[in-house]
C-alpha cells in the first residue's frame, strides 16, 4: 500500500529517460495523424470560407462600373477611393467605435451573469444556462423588431419614463446609434455569456477560498483573484462581441433608421443598391483588416495575461 | 491525557464540558454539527474534540465520513448547523474565514495561477499589510523552509506536483497561522513522492510547532504523521487517540477494520485469567466451534460475548504447532509473497483468516498444506464494545 | 410651367430615340432549348406580396393553359439579389426567366446574362409599344409602377396633392422617406430638384438644400419593416411609397392607408421580363414570356397588384385604371432613364449620407 508499485516505478523511469529520437518519431507520427484527422475540416474550410474569401479579395481589385458591370482588372481604384474619402474614414471610425462601445457594455452586463452561472451550485443551473442563451433561439431580426417597439417614441421605455414624470418629450432611442447600441448589447449578450462561461476555466471556488483563508475580504478576493482569472474569458468575450458587432448589418439597418453608417451597411448598400461590387469587396477587405488588427491586439493582451 | 481512550464512551470522545479543558487546548470543537439540508442525516454529528498546542491531529476516515466538512467548518469556509469552535479560548464560530488567521493547504493546492511563486507566498502577508521589506524576508524564509527559494520567480504551472505542494505549505505557514489545516494534501502526489512529503511536512510542522489539523483517508499517512488520530465514520468520531493505541487497541470493529488488516473472531468470555499490562486483564475465551483460547481486554468482560481482534502479523502460520501455544488448525488456501513479508490465507472451518510473517522462516507452509495458526494472548484483543445485535 | 413642357418634350425625344434605336437593331434569335409546350420554367422574381399576387394572377392561369409546363418560382428580396444569383450561375444557368427592376436588368444585359427576345417566338412582343421595348432587343418592360406619397387616411381626409406635404411642419417627426440607393429616395431627389427649378441632370444643389430642411422632420430614412406598415401602424402619417403596393395595402386595411401621385409629377418604377442566356428551358420560357405579355395576364396582374400593363391591347376596367400609374401621358413623369440613374446613383447616395441625413 505504501511502497510504489513496480508498474509505477517503471512508468516514472520510462517517462524520464525516453530517448530523444524515439520521442521525435512518435511526435512525427502524431502530427501525421492529426493532419489526417484535420483534413476534412481543412477542405471544408477551404471550400466554404477561404475560396469565397479569395474570390472577394480578387474582386476588390477589379474595376467596378456604376451600372453593375465588373471589369476584370488589377486596380487599386476601390481602395484609393475608400481610403482617400474622409467619409469612409468616418464610416470606419463609426464601425470601430460601435464595436468598442457595444463590446464593453455587453461584457459589463454579461459578466455578473456569467460569473453567477459558473459559480452557482443550484440544481437549476442547467435551466438557468438555457435561459441565458435562449434568446439565440429567436433571430436577431425578431429581437431587433422587439427593441424597435420597446425603444420607440411611444415604446415601453419612453412611456414608462413619461408616466413617472422623468421626461417631458420622448427620448430619441431609435433611428440612431444609441438604439443600435442598446439593441446590439442585448442581442450579443448570449454570445458574451457563453464565451465567458467557457473562458472562466481557471476560476475555481478553491482559489477564492484559499484567498479568503489567507485573509482577503470579499472585495479583495474579487479584485485579486476572481477578476484577474476571469480576464481571459472577458477578453475573448469582448473580442467575440466586437467582431460580431462590426460585421452585423441587420440591427444597424433596422434600428439605425438610415442614420447609422457603418462598414456593414455601406457594403450592403454598395452590393444591393449601387451594384458596385468591387468597391463593396474593397470595403469588406478593410473590415477584415479591422478584424485582423483587433485580433492582433487581443493576442498581445492574452499573452500578457496568460504570461 | 491520562484517561485510557479505548475506555471512553463511543459517541463522545473527550467531550469539552468544563472550563479547564478549554484553557489547556489550542482548539476545542464542541458539539459541532453540520446538516446540509433539514431532514438529511447530519454530515457531522455533535462532534467534540480537543487539539493540544503543537500537535498534528489527523482526521481519518472513508470518504463521506465528515472529515473534510469538519475541517471546512474549522477553517470558516462552511457554517456549522450547531456547535462551536474555540481557538485559544475564544469562540470563533461566527468569525469570517478571512479573520480567522488560519493557514490552509487544499487538496488541489489552490495556488493562484496568475501569480508567481513568491507572489503566492506573499499573498497572505499583503492581506495583513505587512511592510514589503519584511514581506520579502518572510517569503524567502518560508521558501527556504520548503527548500524552494530558487524557484521564487517561477510560474505556478511550471512546477511539479511536489513543488506546488511545498509552495502551498509555505504560503499557509508564512502568515504564522493559529492553526494549519491540511485537506488531503498528499492525495495528488505519486506514491514515492507522497512518502517523502510525509516526513517533510511532519518535520516542518514539528519545527514550526504549528498546531495542525490534517484530513486524510490514508491510514498509513495518519499513523506515520499524527500525534493523535480521530477515526471518523458517519459523522462521528469512533476513536480519538495516539496512532499506537488506535492500531493496537481499537475501540470498535470499524476502527480495527479501517486501520490495517484484522482478523475477527467472535468469542464468549469465560473467566478472568490474571493481570495484564496497563490495567488490562487476561481472559479465557471460547471461540465458537474452535476451542478455548486466551485473550486480553479491559476489566469486567467475563461472562459477555465479545469480538477478538488479531492483526495478521501477530498470527503465526506454521506446519507444526509450538508446544504449549494456543493454536488453530486450518488449510493454507493461498500464499502471497511480497518480498519482505509473506501472507497466508488460511481456511478454518467456514472462516478465512489472514496471517503474515517475515520470509526468513524455515517452517514455511505452502498452498494446500495443513497448518497451524498460533498467537500470544497479549495479541488477541477483546473489543470493548458489545457485538452489534447481541444482547449482552 | 415652362419646365414641365420642356421635360415632356425631353421625354418624347427620348422615347423617339429608343424607337429609332430599336428599328436599327434586328435582334438575333437564339436556338431554343426544350419543348415550348411541356417541361418546366424556372423563374426568379420578387418575394412576399409580389410573389403571391403574381402567382395567382399569372402563373396559375398559365399552368392551367399549359398543363404540361410546371413553373418553379425562386423568390428574392431585391433585384440585386436576383442579379447576384444569376451571376453565380452564369456558366451553367438553371434559371430561365427573371422579372426585375429595369436598372438592374440593364446591368444584366450589359454583363451578357440575358438573351434577346424575338417576336417570332414571343408574338405578344408586337403589342409592347416601342417605348417599352429594349432598344437592343433584350427583355421588354413587363409592368410599370410609380413613386407616390403614402398617407394615413385619417390625417389626410383628402389625399395630399403636392410633394410639399412632406415639408409641412404639422407632419414633422411623422414622416418617412427611403434614402438612396433606394429608387424611392433617388426619385425624390430628382423630383425635389425639379420642383426647385433645377435641371437635375446637371445639378441637384437646390434640391439637396431643400431636402436638408426636410431631414430633421424625418423619423427614419430606412422604414422597417417597410414604408407601408409604418403608415398602417400609425407610426408615421406620410411617406414615400410605390403606388402598386400602396393601393394593394389600402384594400387590405380597409383604406387605412392611401397613396397619391402629387401634381408635380413622379418617376416610374419599371420591371422588365428577361430571358436568361443559355436558359435550360428556353422554349418553354418563351411560351411563358409570351403569356406574361398577353393582355389577359397583364390585366389580371393590374387588377391584383395595380401595376400598369406594358402592352397596348390590355384594357382595364375604370376602377382599376384609375388606380394604376397612367402611361398615357396624363401624369407628368420625370424621365429617369437607366443610364442616367446608373451615372448618378452612387453620387446621390453619398450626397444623402454625407449631407442630407446628417442634417437630421
Amino acid at each position: 500500500m505504501t511502497a510504489p508499485t513496480e508498474t509505477q516505478q517503471l512508468m516514472s523511469v520510462r517517462a524520464g529517460v525516453l530517448p530523444g529520437a524515439l520521442e521525435k518519431a512518435k511526435a512525427a507520427r502524431d502530427r501525421r495523424t492529426y493532419l489526417l484527422l484535420l483534413l476534412p475540416a481543412i477542405l471544408g474550410l477551404f471550400a466554404t470560407f477561404l475560396l469565397p474569401l479569395g474570390y472577394m479579395v480578387k474582386m476588390s481589385f477589379d474595376r467596378g462600373a456604376p451600372d453593375g458591370v465588373i471589369e476584370s482588372a488589377f486596380t487599386l481604384d476601390s481602395y484609393v477611393r475608400a481610403l482617400s474619402d474622409p467619409y469612409y474614414w468616418q464610416v470606419i471610425w463609426n464601425t470601430f467605435q460601435m464595436g468598442i462601445i457595444v463590446g464593453v457594455l455587453c461584457v459589463l452586463v454579461s459578466y455578473p451573469i456569467a460569473l453567477f452561472l459558473v459559480r452557482t451550485r443550484s440544481r437549476f443551473r442547467g435551466l438557468l444556462m438555457a435561459v441565458a442563451v435562449a434568446p439565440l433561439l429567436t433571430s436577431a431580426i425578431v429581437r431587433t423588431y422587439g427593441w424597435m417597439v420597446i425603444l420607440g417614441s411611444n415604446g415601453l421605455v419612453n412611456s414608462s419614463l413619461h408616466s413617472m414624470g422623468l421626461i417631458d418629450a420622448p427620448l430619441k432611442l431609435t433611428n440612431n446609434m444609441t438604439g443600435v447600441e442598446i439593441g446590439l448589447v442585448e442581442i450579443f449578450m448570449p454570445y458574451a455569456i457563453l464565451t465567458m462561461v467557457s473562458g472562466f476555466g481557471r476560476l475555481s471556488s478553491q482559489l477564492e477560498e484559499a484567498a479568503g483563508s489567507l485573509g482577503a475580504n470579499g472585495f479583495q478576493v474579487f479584485a485579486r483573484i476572481t477578476l484577474p482569472l476571469s480576464l481571459p474569458g472577458v477578453l475573448a468575450s469582448f473580442l467575440m462581441v466586437f467582431v460580431l458587432t462590426i460585421s452585423t448589418f441587420v440591427t444597424p439597418t433596422l434600428l439605425g433608421g438610415g442614420t447609422v453608417q457603418v462598414l456593414a451597411t455601406e457594403i450592403y448598400d454598395q452590393t444591393t443598391g449601387v451594384l458596385n461590387w468591387p468597391f463593396a469587396a474593397a470595403l469588406s477587405v478593410i473590415l477584415l483588416a479591422l478584424f485582423g488588427a483587433i485580433i492582433a491586439v487581443y493576442q498581445r493582451l492574452t499573452r500578457k495575461i496568460g504570461g | 491525557m491520562t484517561v485510557l481512550p479505548q475506555l471512553a464512551p463511543l459517541r463522545k470522545v473527550n467531550p469539552v464540558n468544563s472550563a479547564n479543558t478549554v484553557g489547556s487546548s489550542k482548539l476545542s470543537i464542541v458539539d459541532l454539527t453540520k446538516r446540509y439540508a433539514p431532514g438529511l442525516e447530519p454530515a457531522v454529528d455533535r462532534l467534540c474534540m480537543d487539539v493540544e498546542e503543537g500537535h498534528l491531529v489527523a482526521l481519518l476516515g472513508p470518504s463521506g465520513c465528515g472529515k473534510t466538512t469538519t475541517l471546512r467548518m474549522v477553517a470558516g469556509l462552511m457554517d456549522p448547523t450547531a456547535g462551536s469552535i474555540v481557538v485559544d479560548g475564544k469562540d470563533i464560530t461566527q468569525t469570517p474565514v478571512n479573520k480567522r488567521g488560519m493557514g490552509m493547504v487544499f487538496q488541489s493546492y489552490a495556488l493562484f495561477p496568475h501569480m508567481d511563486v513568491a507572489q503566492n507566498v506573499a499573498f497572505g502577508l499583503q492581506m495583513r499589510k505587512v511592510p514589503s521589506g519584511e514581506q520579502a524576508k518572510r517569503v524567502n524564509a518560508a521558501l527556504e523552509m520548503v527548500k524552494l527559494a530558487h524557484l521564487s520567480k517561477r510560474k505556478v504551472r511550471e512546477l511539479s506536483g511536489g513543488q506546488q505542494q511545498r509552495i502551498a505549505l509555505a504560503r499557509a505557514l508564512v502568515v504564522e497561522p493559529t492553526l494549519l489545516l491540511l485537506d488531503e494534501p498528499l492525495s495528488n502526489l505519486d506514491a514515492k513522492l507522497r512518502e517523502t512529503m510525509r516526513s517533510e511536512i511532519r518535520s516542518i510542522q514539528q519545527r514550526t510547532k504549528a498546531t495542525t489539523l490534517f484530513v486524510t483517508h490514508d491510514q498509513d499517512e495518519a499513523l506515520d504523521m499524527a500525534d493523535r488520530i480521530a477515526v471518523m465514520n458517519g459523522g462521528l468520531i469512533e476513536q480519538y487517540d495516539t496512532p499506537a493505541m488506535v492500531y493496537e487497541r481499537p475501540t470498535t470493529r470499524f476502527v480495527a477494520d479501517f486501520i490495517g488488516q484484522a482478523n475477527f473472531l467472535t468469542a464468549q468470555v469465560l473467566s478472568e485469567n490474571g493481570q495484564a499490562a496497563d490495567g488490562e486483564r487476561y481472559y479465557k475465551v471460547e471461540v465458537g466451534g474452535l476451542g478455548r483460547y486466551s485473550a486480553v481486554g479491559a476489566p469486567g468482560l467475563a461472562g459477555s460475548s465479545r469480538e477478538i481482534v488479531i492483526r495478521p502479523h501477530r498470527l503465526r502460520a506454521s506446519l507444526h504447532p509450538r508446544p504449549g501455544d494456543d493454536a488453530i488448525a486450518g488449510t493454507i488456501e493461498r500464499v502471497s509473497y511480497t518480498g519482505d513479508t509473506i501472507a497466508f490465507a488460511v481456511r478454518v472451518g467456514d472462516r478465512r483468516l489472514l496471517a503474515q510473517s517475515m520470509t526468513s522462516s524455515a517452517d514455511m507452509p505452502r498452498t494446500g498444506d495443513a497448518a497451524y495458526l498460533s498467537w500470544e494472548a497479549a495479541d488477541a484483543f477483546l473489543l470493548p464494545g458489545h457485538i452489534r445485535g447481541s444482547g449482552t | 410651367m415652362g419646365f414641365y413642357t420642356k421635360y415632356r418634350t425631353a421625354a418624347t425625344a427620348l422615347a423617339a430615340a429608343s424607337v429609332l434605336a430599336l428599328s436599327a437593331c434586328g435582334g438575333g434569335s437564339t436556338p431554343q432549348a426544350g419543348s415550348s409546350t411541356s417541361g418546366e420554367v424556372n423563374i426568379i422574381a420578387y418575394a412576399s406580396v409580389w410573389q403571391d399576387q403574381y402567382t395567382a394572377a399569372v402563373i396559375k392561369p398559365f399552368e392551367a393553359k399549359f398543363p404540361n409546363i410546371k413553373v418553379n418560382y425562386v423568390a428574392k428580396r431585391s433585384s440585386a439579389d436576383m442579379l447576384s444569383a444569376l451571376q453565380g450561375q452564369k456558366s451553367k444557368p438553371n434559371t430561365d426567366v427573371a422579372i426585375m427592376d429595369q436598372s438592374v436588368s440593364q446591368s444584366g444585359n450589359q454583363q451578357g446574362l440575358f438573351a434577346k427576345i424575338d417576336q417570332s417566338t414571343v408574338p405578344n412582343l408586337a403589342n409592347v409599344p416601342d417605348k417599352f421595348k429594349d432598344k437592343n432587343g433584350y427583355g421588354p418592360v413587363d409592368m410599370l409602377d410609380a413613386i407616390g406619397l403614402v398617407y394615413d387616411t385619417k390625417t389626410f381626409p383628402t389625399p395630399p396633392s403636392s410633394w410639399n406635404a412632406l415639408w409641412d411642419k404639422s407632419n414633422c417627426g411623422k414622416v418617412n422617406v427611403v434614402a438612396p440607393p433606394s429608387l424611392l429616395g433617388l426619385s425624390l431627389t430628382a423630383i425635389t430638384s425639379n420642383m426647385q427649378g433645377e435641371d437635375y441632370t446637371k445639378s441637384i444643389d437646390k434640391g439637396v438644400a431643400k431636402l436638408k430642411q426636410l431631414a430633421p422632420c424625418i423619423q427614419t430614412f430606412s422604414p422597417q419593416p417597410d414604408e407601408y406598415q409604418n403608415v398602417i401602424t400609425g407610426q408615421t402619417v406620410l411617406g414615400l411609397g410605390q403606388n402598386a403596393r400602396g393601393q394593394f395595402y389600402a384594400d387590405q386595411t380597409g383604406k387605412k392607408i392611401g397613396v397619391a401621385f402629387p401634381k408635380e409629377g413622379t418617376a416610374y418604377q419599371i420591371n422588365t421580363i428577361n430571358l436568361i442566356k443559355n436558359a435550360p428551358h428556353s422554349a418553354a420560357a418563351n411560351t411563358f414570356i409570351n403569356y406574361a405579355l398577353s393582355a389577359e395576364a397583364q390585366e389580371a396582374f393590374a387588377k391584383d397588384l395595380f401595376y400598369a400593363p406594358s402592352v397596348s391591347n390590355a384594357v382595364l376596367p375604370a376602377d382599376v385604371k384609375s388606380r394604376v400609374v397612367p402611361t398615357d401621358g396624363s401624369l407628368k413623369i420625370l424621365p429617369l432613364d437607366v443610364d442616367f440613374m446608373a451615372s448618378i446613383r452612387d453620387k446621390w447616395t453619398q450626397t444623402w449620407k454625407q449631407e442630407i441625413i446628417p442634417a437630421k
